[in-house]
């Protein structure tokens, strides 16, 4: 019954909320934060941060990312293809084939390019 | 029934967690989980003064989340299992898809350097294990014709995936460890250089979720190598779910120990070998098994 294993599915997920927001609660009935000074500073190599976190950061893998995502979307394709792959035989084969080839030939193209290294 | 096998999995986290403790202190400690259960609920709950209010309540419970919805339709043993979906292998990628998303959030949240830092590297993490994990479980689904694990499982009676596709299991198995962050991958926590990184600024019930998660994590992680790879409950004389308890506890010790022996790798050079070696593996894999199963 796919729709009961939804709903047991969805019955774990409220059950783990619940037992979560209880240990929240149950924390905060069991006393107060003493207030120190700098107690509630991040961690940062023993001096106080001089400015914010949340600042611009050179994601230096995008190249990396990218290539992801046109990997990423063939995977969407993929697990179709898997389940009838046996049924179609030869021509699933020659089908995904040509498929994986073109992306195969994009992820050499990156490398050739030097695009498969630190930024 | 139900009953049975809420308490077997509740004792496999268990284990699992004395297992860990037995890898790092070379000693068994039955009582070990407790007193840690112990200590961190009655830890003072002490927040960063800047932080993102709203990620940094919910990670952790997004975290534990994605890992019990993992749990949830891992099968155990032929009708001993909590849902047996039939696009079981899709939603086990999904769930751990959010690990990747808890992770970030928690290391957004508190507005520390390190813990941003650790975040940062997970998400380069996800873009070089997702590739080799998610085509790995493409070509089990291949050979049993149906994305439900338990089908998975029948179509390994006369040979075990490890044998029939070995450089799938090899992916899964490292690509896992990435994903739960075990050490050669823990470029998120990396106790020696960010300090804990992510989990630096959580403390009392909220690093209790992240480690209760983590635990279930490596839990439904070694699950999926015992049932997409080494023929889940097939086995002699014992019953089924022995059998996979068994097999899940040996991959889990070998993760453990794997990390033992191996440096941290560092999340370029990581990315570089993903993209450069493992990626093209995934794919000749594929066609590997695509070939055998037309002959």
């Amino acid at each position: 019954m796919p729709n009961t294993y939804y709903l047991i599915l969805l019955a774990m997920l409220l059950c783990i909320t619940a037992l979560a927001g209880c240990l929240y609660l149950l924390k905060k009935s069991m006393g107060i934060i003493i207030k120190e000074p700098a107690k509630d500073v991040p961690v940062e190599a023993g001096s106080l941060p001089q400015k914010p976190a949340w600042v611009r950061f050179h994601v230096h893998y995008y190249g990396f990312a990218l290539l992801f995502l046109a990997f990423d979307m063939e995977m969407a394709f993929m697990y179709p293809w898997a389940v009838v792959y046996k049924e179609l035989g030869i021509t699933a084969l020659i089908d995904m084939g040509v498929f994986l080839m073109i992306l195969f030939l994009g992820l050499l193209y990156t490398w050739s390019q030097g695009g498969l290294k630190r930024q | 029934m139900w009953i049975l096998l809420i308490g077997l999995y509740l004792f496999s986290v268990y284990f699992l967690s004395v297992l860990e403790r037995r890898m790092v202190y070379k000693k068994w400690n039955f009582a070990a989980p407790f007193s840690t259960l112990a200590f961190l609920l009655v830890q003072e709950d002490v927040k960063p003064h800047q932080r993102d209010r709203i990620f940094y309540e919910t990670a952790p419970v997004l975290f534990i989340a994605a890992a019990l919805m993992a749990v949830g339709v891992l099968p155990f043993a032929k009708g001993f299992i909590i849902t047996g979906l039939s696009t079981g292998a899709l939603f086990i990628n999904a769930a751990f898809a959010y690990i990747m998303v808890a992770i970030v959030m928690a290391g957004w949240a508190p507005n520390g350097v390190y813990s941003m830092i650790g975040g940062w590297r997970f998400l380069a993490q996800l873009i070089a294990y997702s590739m080799p994990i998610v085509m790995a479980i493409t070509a089990t689904v291949m050979r049993a014709e149906s994305m439900s694990l338990v089908n998975i499982v029948a179509s390994q009676t006369h040979l075990w995936n490890i044998i029939y596709q070995p450089v799938g299991f090899v992916l899964f198995y490292v690509a896992a460890m990435a994903l739960a962050f075990l050490p050669p991958f823990d470029l998120p926590l990396a106790p020696g250089e960010l300090a804990e990184g992510v989990w630096a600024e959580f403390t009392g019930v909220k690093l209790l979720l992240f480690r209760l998660g983590r635990l279930m994590l490596i839990l439904s992680l070694s699950l999926a190598v015992t049932v997409l790879f080494l023929g889940g409950w097939e086995g002699p004389l014992l019953p089924g779910f022995a059998w996979t308890f068994i097999k899940t506890i040996l991959v889990a010790a070998s993760f453990f120990l794997c990390g033992q022996y191996v440096p941290r790798v560092q999340h370029d050079d990581l990315l570089e070998w993903s993209w450069k070696l493992l990626t093209p593996l995934a794919l000749f894999n594929i066609l590997w098994v695509g070939i055998l199963l037309l002959l």
